[in-house]
């Protein structure tokens, strides 16, 4: 797949980048968009979701080095299941409902959505289908609104942005490690001798969500947007309760400027969140300047049991005006980091020796840091190009275990309309441990992973 | 005397039809006379009344056009003070755009919420949304209920 290109469906992709009318994430206030419904003008329960089928592919290229040499390398393989390289997915089909809970009283909204995909939300844990959000809103308090329940945590564009928004298939590499937590019971650093005993994730993925109580709410100040979030939560993932006595911490705070056209007049100065939603709706320019902060400690029970700090911070930006859009994002990890899985290989894959079977990894006290910058351009009102470079250094305490990885991604998307879109992202991945030579069988391994070409259906209903 | 009781009884006329609400801010005068009703719980609806008005103020232009939005029943909502459309109605409010509340909905909100709505300063209360409309409609009005 480094070399080459499944030439049907480029070729299938191309002839759709024709004609249409198109709906895309702009700078928006994410936390009033999902947390708050336009007040007087909203019903008692809105239906609404999204389904999302995708297909992805790799070259399947083999682990090259390392006890797993010649099997199946984890990284190309496709998710949530990691059983083969290529192939169709619904990924996510998601149905909910949102309201006014008494359409007089605006000061009590909710906000309730379900998973029926393929996922790593419903695949990890047992079970099937998965609430996501299950939320209430009390507006009762100017300049504090307070949101209790499962929801999007305040914090990083990528995870708190509406899904069905996202401009690409894949997450970053940097949001996809260290943000879309894994929960474990270990840290994978003991030999397995049984597929069943592998250190694997003990519940769903986080979804960048988590069970708690959020004050936030956002003022202006002449043409600019301040918003601002505070939140605790368990920190233990969702659809479950907590699992130990440390609570999650979350800080936000974003500073918007409103471009014009974005229904706010120059000069407004109104401290107050009376303007909700107001004319803008999720479509409107402006540029964002935000940053965030979480932390807490996880326990582990077995392989070094004990509890662990775990903090990330990011500061980054978004920024639309016509028809360009830019974001960038920079993101720092301690503690807890995702370590991927003995050599390489696919978790529960017994080494060619046959000792042991491959674990995920936690490194409990390792660093790592990641960024990204995004562009995207309207060609025509129904045609974006994209394009994204992401980079993500893992275990940066240590020369020798250090990771580094480096995606380019190159993306389209047409709009059907504004409801559904196609998009199609070919993603040139690389990885290498720079603190050691490139012979040296982590490198080898590394070298094994393929590019990746990915399609994806959008419908919103 | 009898002069005195005929200017008295100019006087008062004079001033009864001074007290009257006028059916329009420009009086008379305006090409075109028109209400719109709101009075649909869907939230949709206040989106598509604001539009109508927008649209008729384009077309004949604020000052060739009478224009008042009477909002009843569930569609007082687009008239309360946080609705989300208030911007909208400032800017319709600006270009000669009246908005009439009835009361009998807001006596019945009121028993619901154990409190009156708080209305938009730009609302003025009337005593019944519907007889309002018909009260217009005899001035020459004409209806549209998007």
């Amino acid at each position: 797949m480094k070399k080459k290109f499944t030439k049907t469906l480029i070729a299938g992709s191309v002839a759709l980048l024709l004609g249409g009318a198109g709906e895309q994430a702009q700078a928006v206030n994410w936390l009033k968009m999902q947390g708050t419904q336009p007040p007087g003008s909203s019903g008692r329960a809105r239906v609404w979701g999204f389904i999302q089928p995708e297909y992805q592919s790799t070259d399947d290229t083999k682990l090259k080095a390392g006890p797993w040499k010649g099997q199946k390398a984890v990284f190309n393989q496709s998710r949530p299941d990691l059983k083969t390289n290529s192939g169709f997915n619904i990924l996510r089909a998601r149905v909910g409902v949102r309201g006014t809970a008494m359409p007089l009283d605006s000061n009590v909204d909710y906000f309730f959505l379900a998973e029926f995909g393929n996922n790593g939300i419903t695949r990890q844990g047992g079970g099937s289908v998965k609430l996501t959000d299950a939320s209430i809103t009390l507006n009762h308090i100017k300049g504090m609104r307070v949101r209790i329940g499962q929801f999007k945590t305040p914090g990083s564009e990528e995870g708190l942005k509406a899904i069905h928004v996202f401009d690409y298939i894949n997450f970053t590499n940097g949001a996809n490690q260290l943000l879309l937590e894994r929960f474990f019971d270990g840290d994978g650093s003991t030999s397995k001798t049984s597929a069943a005993d592998i250190n694997k994730p003990n519940g769903p993925v986080g979804a960048f969500r988590d069970v708690g109580i959020q004050l936030f709410d956002w003022f202006y100040t002449g043409n600019w947007e301040h918003t601002y979030a505070l939140m605790v939560g368990n920190g233990n993932g969702i659809t479950r309760g907590d699992n130990d006595n440390n609570r999650e911490l979350y800080l936000y705070w974003a500073s918007e400027l409103l471009f014009s056209g974005s229904g706010v007049s120059a000069g407004q100065s109104v401290v107050s969140s009376a303007d909700h939603h107001g004319p803008r709706g999720a479509r409107y320019q402006a540029w964002k300047l935000y940053g965030w902060y979480q932390d807490s400690k996880r326990t582990l029970t077995r392989e070094n049991p004990g509890e662990y700090d775990r903090t990330r911070y990011g500061v980054g930006t978004t920024y639309r005006k016509g028809k360009l859009r830019a974001e960038a994002e920079y993101i720092v990890a301690k503690g807890m980091i995702f370590n991927g899985t003995d050599g390489g290989a696919v978790p529960g894959a017994r080494n060619n020796a046959g000792t042991a079977y491959a674990d995920y990894n936690v490194t409990t006290d390792g660093k790592a840091d990641a960024w990204y910058v995004d562009f995207g351009y309207l060609v025509t009102p129904q045609v974006e190009l994209d394009a994204r470079y992401d980079t993500l250094n893992r275990n940066t305490q240590s020369s020798t275990a250090e990771r580094r990885f480096t995606t380019l991604t190159l993306g389209a998307q047409y709009f059907f309309n504004k409801k559904s879109r196609f998009i199609i992202n070919y993603e040139m991945r690389d990885a290498e441990a720079p603190g050691l030579p490139s012979s040296a069988v982590p490198n080898q391994i590394l070298d094994s992973i393929d590019n990746r070409l990915s399609g994806q259906l959008l419908l919103i209903f | 005397m009898k002069m005195a009781y005929r200017w008295l009884a100019i006087l008062l006329a004079l001033g009864l039809s001074l007290g009257a609400t006028p059916a329009t801010a420009a009086g008379d005068f305006a090409e075109q006379k028109i209400v719109l009703q709101i009075s649909d719980p869907n939230p949709f609806k206040q989106t598509l009344v604001l539009n109508v008005a927008n649209n008729i103020l384009k077309y004949y232009g604020p000052d060739r056009v009478a224009l008042e939005i009477v909002a009843f029943g569930p569609g007082l909502r687009l008239l309360f003070k946080e609705n989300s459309n208030k911007g909208r109605i400032k800017s319709l409010v600006d270009n000669g755009v009246r908005f009439s509340a009835c009361k009998n909905t807001i006596r019945g909100m009121t028993k619901k919420l154990g409190h009156p709505p708080a209305l938009n300063p730009y609302a003025k209360k009337v005593p019944a949304g519907v007889v309002r409309i018909v009260e217009l409609m005899d001035k020459g009005y004409k209806l549209i209920k998007p």
